[in-house]
């Protein structure tokens, strides 16, 4: 069996010392492709920040063999005032690679020109960010993240606020991405049903745990 | 009698050349205050620093009485240049940083983050006049302030402006990616393992030692002016962030060479022509703005 990119062994996390989740149990394998769903406040974002290492776990363990993870944030968390166009955005994927005065070298500038023709929007690349549509922001982060070169792709609610049909498309994209690639793709979506096709587990975060969906709760949106 | 042109230069070349390097470096980092909304720093972080240099002039006579500078008398301290900007730059740069810090904290509070900045523009701006008229030694400055007038540049103060600017632009163009990605994606910056605080700390300290430096040398109605005006106008014209940098110090020079011209043909303060110029740059920002819609 292909070891996996996250394990996370009883593992809890939380702010302050107090834990929000607990007695997590987690395999992240390649070309898997997850779901992890609950309501406002279920601490779906504090166990995705655990994933990316953003927190340290409080008890338990986590054990990432990943080079490198993707992420795709709330795009309404990027400020529109910065006058960024769709090349500057993906680039900005290659940045933890860079530092000080190293610009971007060709295989760099390849690879976000790649990624956004994977996307389907290399033809926009001059534009501002701003002004693309909520769907097409989204594609243009997911090209900023596989600029990264992932192991794990992680995305935040990258469904919510775009129509059904842009919807479509970018859970399209992810499940091509996912079967291409050994890539392993974690979606955080309050609304696991518009993915439930493409999704090979739906994990629910809620009480302070995480389960994961049976099939059938699966289907039917059930927590 | 005319004055020619030659003169002039000989006359003005340091306050022109410390402008011209005022007028590229300031609306870089004016650019990321603008794109942080933070744009309000840049009015109320020179005046922090205009009333620490009054503070250092109101507390002149102690400083030198108890801790002294280099053994100098006070006649003589005023005298030399190097230990009187060394350390009235201490006092600019102490209450810029502490403003720096002030308005971090409060910007945790976003609701009444504007009224505590305005509050504390006017509270540094009176500050500034009474210090500096408490002062034997500060109505010089005090006077020089009220008219705009950029205080005499001498070699040292361009040197001591050229020295500055220059390691804030390098450290600038050698971090401009980390800060970049830091302002505009904070959570993305932690995944890519970047020092998230002490890149922020490091822009920190670069607005610190500009304003610190450019308040005590070119006054601060400059630095309101150079932080301000050239990235909001560049703002409305940029089709790229790249292009946003370029066009704001663009702005910024060409508004330090119109407002120097003005300054000497009309016989205006320096320091308000410069602004007075930048403010012409809003016209086709404003065009842009409305056409972007």
């Amino acid at each position: 069996m292909q070891s996996a990119w996250v394990s996370l062994r009883g593992a809890s996390f939380g702010y302050g010392g107090q834990a929000v989740v607990s007695g997590i149990n987690l395999r992240v394998e390649p070309g898997s492709f997850l779901g992890i769903t609950g309501e406002n406040g279920s601490g779906k974002t504090t166990l995705l920040r655990g994933i990316l290492g953003l927190l340290a776990p409080l008890s338990g363990s986590v054990d990432r063999r990943t080079r490198s993870m993707g992420y795709v944030p709330q795009r309404e968390h990027l400020d529109s005032v910065y006058p960024l166009t769709v090349e500057e955005v993906v680039r900005m994927g290659a940045y933890g690679r860079l530092s000080g005065l190293r610009r971007l070298g060709h295989d760099e500038r390849e690879l976000a020109r790649t990624s956004l023709e994977r996307v389907g929007l290399l033809h926009r690349q001059r534009e501002l960010f701003a002004r693309l549509s909520g769907g097409q922001r989204q594609r243009a982060l997911i090209a900023r993240a596989l600029v990264m070169r992932p192991d794990v792709l992680v995305l935040d609610e990258p469904t919510s606020g775009v129509d059904a049909q842009a919807q479509d498309r970018i859970l399209g994209l992810l499940d091509e991405l996912r079967r291409e690639t050994p890539l392993a793709i974690l979606l955080v979506t309050h609304d696991p049903e518009p993915a439930r096709l493409f999704l090979s587990a739906v994990l629910s975060v809620g009480g302070g745990t995480v389960r994961e969906l049976s099939p059938e709760e699966s289907v039917l949106g059930v927590r | 009698m005319e004055v020619t042109w030659a003169e002039i230069w000989e006359l003005f070349h340091f306050a022109l050349l410390a402008a011209l390097l005022a007028g590229f470096v300031c609306p870089l980092l004016g650019c990321f205050l603008l794109v942080r909304r933070t744009g309000f720093y840049g009015v109320a972080l020179p005046q922090f620093a205009a009333a620490g240099v009054s503070l250092g002039y109101a507390l002149l006579p102690w400083w030198i009485s108890t801790v002294g500078i280099g053994g100098l008398d006070l006649r003589t301290a005023l005298e030399t240049p190097h230990a009187i900007e060394t350390y009235l730059l201490g006092w600019a740069s102490i209450t810029t940083l502490g403003g720096i810090f002030f308005l971090a904290l409060l910007g945790r509070r976003r609701e009444t983050e504007a009224g505590w900045v305005a509050a504390g523009f006017a509270v540094a701006g009176a500050a500034t006049i009474l210090l500096g008229l408490s002062s034997p030694v500060g109505d010089e400055f005090v006077h020089g302030l009220l008219h705009g007038e950029l205080l005499i540049v001498g070699l040292h103060e361009f040197e001591t402006i050229a020295a500055v600017f220059g390691l804030v632009l390098v450290l600038f163009l050698l971090f401009h990616k980390d800060l970049l990605l830091v302002s505009y994606d904070r959570e993305t910056a932690l995944v890519l393992r970047k020092n998230v605080r002490a890149i922020e700390v490091l822009l920190a300290v670069l607005v610190g030692l500009t304003v610190s430096v450019g308040t005590l040398i070119l006054g601060p109605v400059v630095l309101f002016g150079l932080l301000v005006l050239p990235p909001l106008a560049a703002h409305g014209m940029a089709r790229s962030m790249g292009s946003f940098y370029w066009i704001a110090s663009l702005l910024g020079i060409g508004s330090a060479l119109l407002g120097f011209y003005a300054s000497i043909r009309v016989d205006w303060p320096l320091g308000p022509s410069v602004v007075a110029a930048a403010a012409l740059g809003l016209i086709p920002g404003c065009i842009g703005s409305l056409r972007r819609g």
